[in-house]
């Protein structure tokens, strides 16, 4: 069962009245989780848990000590304070202390869905069977997992901030591969309300995909023009609108830092009809209503139309910089300024290239220009005048952010779609385009199906 | 058969006379009393198990067990002479699994009381019986013996009961050390520290508790050229280890971030790699995260029958090629082990009641076993779990994760230089970094630390912007040389992720240096 606001503030209060430091903030976090998944076209290992966390920061004389626990009874709420304020009595002086927020106005968001906190058992096996049954007569094989969560977050400071959030999400993934493992194909979507999970065309465009994969070509590996399905721009750009640092950039680590101890804000790096920005109110990808600091999020812009916009600044790194904090990510969309172009337009407009549906394994290799490293994965197509020609063997690639969406070699951008990173398993959610780019750099051949 | 707080005491090696001195206990012990205590006020983990067991029986299961779980975590990070975080947290729960009709059932909670137990299991049986409605092929489990042990890790110093300020003092006094080279910019470094409390039961009749200790101490140094933009980092050499608080004082820390410190600011200076064909000479603090991912991934019997088809992906070895694949060179041998003392695998029993084992995955170049559990027994070659069922935390269902994986060393004493001599162009590397492979293991591409240039059997200048592509049997049968005894170290990770939802399993794998011939360099830096 998740807490009720009235439940959470009751141990939010009860923690704060434990507390003799100086400042402190509380929160305390309830889930209601389960799982199923599938493989082999059958029903494998599942799971529901349910949970609550509280978790305590104090700080004396400057000292700052954390403890959390999943014991909520009055003497372990008693016990976790005493522990915090224990380390923090023996802690240096924490020398980025900003003192907790009062209270905060915070502007509703709609994230949360009873039906999918509290999802039915039958329903999903159900929706299970027919995504297996599926397969079954496409004679594929079926692998994948749905997970549904409801989550209820309270936080509160001893400076008079309260604060109650709810948020679900469902998600399935399905891979279908052709018996003889030679095809294979995926699909993953997410969403808070399940009932806006179209389960079976999870299950219809993973069959789609690996029945078209078929009798892969192989192909040298070099620079090619590219189409990025969403889903395989959520893979590389899941968590985009999260690494816009602006300590990190001022302290000459980071892509977003230039020459001289500057940053590249104002710059024109990215491609002129891009924009990365956050936005809580979004409709089909709600934000939380609070930053990780605790401020109330309000919709702010990234990169508008290509220029390096704002890096965020924490709380301590405005105060060191002159800055406002800002209010914000809390989610990641990308959208284009120019009107969106669908994929069949961007397959028409090819005259040779790859179509790429997911990427797997990603890695940093160079994070002065954001290279990364990783792999095709569950369906890559040659296109040639126009036309899908044939499925070809996986890559991998090294291919750097900054480059992929650089002026000029950007060159069709899509409608925004909610996606999750596959290696994310749906729960890093975003609002990305399909993207179709001059270059991107396959550096090597992989069998893998 | 109940497991008394003298019984465990007795049987994890601990001395009478301690117990008479509480201020001189360690804090695992006053665990146990407190929980004793907490058992006198309803918590007994046996009365529990038994209202579990008997109701799962009772609702028609072949088998189940229950897991009652306390994890403690401890955590300090610092940067440069600062503390950034010092934190505690612990959590306390059960999860319930049963087998019904052929089909898994799992649920958990943080409650542990008899009513949650009750309700909890029936809820487990509930969604097994929902499922197996839909079911198509039916699990089946190996059977075990019954066990009643108690088991504790290998450690000396039970990093909980170190003072947190001695534990600041080593972190910031590795900073400064850092901090001494000219150049060097900024300098992270922390310690965490994991105790796992697990109690086990099962329809077997079995009952298991385990004491379990993890240390992983990280330190990063970055070292930042202004006026270039350009910017290089260094991590430690030295990883986790399933040790205790001793391994913070015995291993030569400040010579570690010294040589860091160091490295950070050379590589700035370092010499771009020219891409081609090189003859690798890798060290064992590079050597075990390939082990891991092209040794360690595809030989788990799970990915090889498509049940991590979804997300982990499958393997390129399957059933059919135990015992037939020449997976390397003739001196390549890999062992699965849980039962090595300081690894991070190692344990008395898996999350099934199945006892620690050692068994050979490659022998002599060929692949001849998998990894397994009970629920993969009928699938494997040798009909046989060697218990690898794990779940990382009482809310997790426990499923097949990775033993230690080690490379065996060369009989003679062979070292580095021994191996180094014999390369005419080559690169010798230190240090896991950038690390990737694809979904059946076959393709992948590994960073480092440092990378030294190897001309005519001599160690050389530094390089940057390393990386190497193989592929997985390609690459083990190009090795040629193996360091010695002496040569031996184990590494690993603390957070190995498989599954659905991720699961983080702890996991070392040894090795001695190693000597690979004709592996494809790339240069990594997109500035060029």
């Amino acid at each position: 069962m998740l807490l009720t606001e009235r439940e959470a503030r009751k141990i939010t209060e009860k923690l704060l009245g434990h507390v003799k430091a100086d400042d402190a903030a509380v929160s305390v976090f309830s889930e209601n989780y389960s799982n199923q998944r599938f493989a082999a076209n059958h029903f494998t290992t599942c799971g529901a848990r349910e949970n609550a966390t509280v978790s305590v920061a104090v700080w004396i004389d400057r000292k700052r000590g954390s403890a959390s626990t999943n014991e909520i009874d009055d003497e372990s709420l008693k016990a976790v304070v005493a522990q915090a304020e224990e380390l923090a009595r023996i802690s240096p002086v924490d020398r980025e202390y900003m003192p907790t927020l009062p209270q905060q106005n915070y502007k509703p968001v709609k994230a949360y869905s009873e039906a999918t906190s509290t999802i039915s058992l039958g329903a999903r096996a159900r929706a299970i069977n027919d995504v297996i049954a599926a397969c079954e007569k496409a004679k594929v094989v079926g692998a994948g997992f749905h997970q549904a969560r409801g989550n209820a977050f309270a936080s509160a400071t001893k400076n008079g901030n309260f604060n109650y959030d709810r948020s679900s999400l469902v998600s399935l993934s399905t891979t279908a591969r052709t018996p003889d493992g030679s095809s294979s194909g995926y699909f993953l979507r997410n969403h808070f309300d399940v009932g806006r999970l179209d389960v079976r065309r999870v299950a219809n465009e993973a069959i789609r995909k690996a029945l078209e994969s078929r009798n892969a070509r192989k192909l040298e590996p070099g620079i090619y023009p590219a189409i990025l399905e969403p889903q395989a721009v959520a893979d590389l750009l899941g968590g985009f609108a999260f690494g816009f640092d602006a300590r990190s950039a001022d302290e000459g680590r980071s892509p977003f830092s230039a020459p001289g101890g500057k940053t590249k804000v104002g710059e024109k790096i990215f491609d002129e009809r891009i924009n990365v920005y956050s936005d809580p109110w979004n409709a089909d990808l709600p934000g939380s209503k609070a930053t990780q600091s605790g401020l109330p999020a309000e919709k702010i812009h990234l990169v508008r139309n290509g220029v390096l916009e704002n890096l965020v600044y924490s709380r301590f790194w405005a105060k060191q910089k002159g800055k406002e904090p800002t209010p914000g990510p809390v989610n990641n969309i990308m959208e284009s300024s120019a009107p969106p172009t669908s994929i069949e337009e961007m397959i028409r407009a090819t005259d040779r290239g790859l179509l790429l549906g997911r990427f797997w394994y990603i890695r940093g290799v160079d994070p002065r220009v954001a290279l990364q490293t990783g792999l095709t994965r569950d369906g890559i197509w040659y296109i040639e005048n126009g036309k899908i020609q044939y499925p070809v063997q996986n890559f991998r690639f090294n291919q750097s952010i900054i480059q992929l969406l650089a002026p000029g070699n950007v060159e069709m951008i899509g409608r925004s779609e909610r996606v999750g990173s596959s290696e994310g398993q749906g729960g890093n959610s975003a609002l990305l385009p399909a993207l179709k780019v001059k270059e991107f750099h396959f550096t090597s051949q992989s069998e893998a199906v | 058969m109940t497991t008394s707080r003298r019984t465990f005491l007795k049987s994890a090696g601990i001395a009478a006379g301690a117990v008479a001195l509480p201020s001189a206990l360690p804090s695992w012990i006053r665990d146990i009393e407190a929980a004793e205590a907490a058992a006198a006020a309803g918590v007994d983990k046996n009365a529990l198990a038994d209202i579990a067991i008997s109701i799962a029986k009772r609702l028609g299961v072949s088998y189940a067990d229950i897991r009652i779980n306390r994890y403690r975590n401890e955590a300090i990070s610092t940067r440069e002479q600062q503390v950034q975080n010092v934190s505690r947290s612990q959590s306390f729960g059960f999860g319930v699994r049963v087998l019904f009709k052929g089909t898994w059932g799992f649920a958990s909670s943080r409650r542990v009381t008899p009513e949650d137990v009750r309700r909890v299991t029936a809820q487990a049986v509930e969604i097994a019986r929902v499922n197996s409605v839909y079911q198509r092929k039916r699990i089946a489990m190996a059977p075990a013996s019954k066990v009643t042990a108690s088991w504790k890790s290998v450690f000396e110093r039970d990093p909980f009961d170190v003072s947190i300020d001695d534990k600041i003092q080593f972190l910031l006094g590795l900073n400064q050390t850092a901090m001494k080279t000219e150049g060097v910019s900024f300098v992270n470094s922390s310690l965490s520290f994991v105790n796992e409390q697990k109690f086990l039961a099962s329809t077997d009749g079995s009952r298991i508790e385990q004491y379990i200790i993890r240390t992983n101490p990280g330190l990063n140094v970055i070292a930042v050229n202004r006026s270039t933009g350009d910017f290089q980092s260094r991590s430690a050499l030295a990883g986790p280890q399933g040790m205790g608080y001793e391994y913070m004082e015995k291993h030569d820390w400040n010579r570690e971030a010294e040589q860091a410190g160091s490295d950070a600011t050379q590589k700035l200076k370092a010499k771009p790699v020219t891409p081609g064909k090189y003859d690798l000479i890798l060290d064992p603090s590079h050597l075990w995260l390939t082990i891991h991912e092209s040794v360690g991934h595809p030989t788990e019997l799970d990915r090889a029958l498509w049940w991590e088809a979804d997300f982990a992906g499958t393997s390129f070895l399957t059933p059919d090629k135990t015992g037939k694949l020449k997976f390397g060179s003739d001196i390549v041998s890999f062992v699965a082990d849980r039962t090595q003392p300081r690894a991070l695998a190692t344990v008395g029993y898996d999350d099934e009641g199945v006892p620690a084992q050692s068994w050979h995955l490659v022998k002599k170049g060929i692949f001849v076993d998998w990894q397994t559990t009970r629920d993969l027994t009928a699938a494997s070659p040798r009909k046989k779990s060697y218990g690898c069922c794990h779940a990382d935390s009482w809310g997790s269902v426990s499923f097949p994760r990775m033993p230690n994986v080690s490379l065996e060393p060369a009989p003679a004493n062979t070292t580095m230089e021994d191996l180094v001599k014999d390369v005419e162009n080559g690169i010798l590397i230190y240090g896991d970094g950038s690390f990737s492979i694809d979904q059946q293991r076959y393709n992948f591409q590994f960073g480092g630390q440092t990378f030294w240039e190897i001309k005519n059997g001599k160690v050389g200048a530094m390089l940057r912007d390393v990386a190497y592509q193989s592929r997985t049997t390609d690459f083990w049968n190009s090795c040629d040389g193996l360091g010695g005894k002496s040569t031996y170290e184990l590494g690993g990770s603390f957070n190995d992720g498989k599954g659905e939802p991720t699961q983080s399993n702890a996991v070392s794998h040894g090795c001695p240096v190693a000597r690979f011939r004709g592996v494809n360099v790339l240069n990594t830096s997109a500035r060029r």
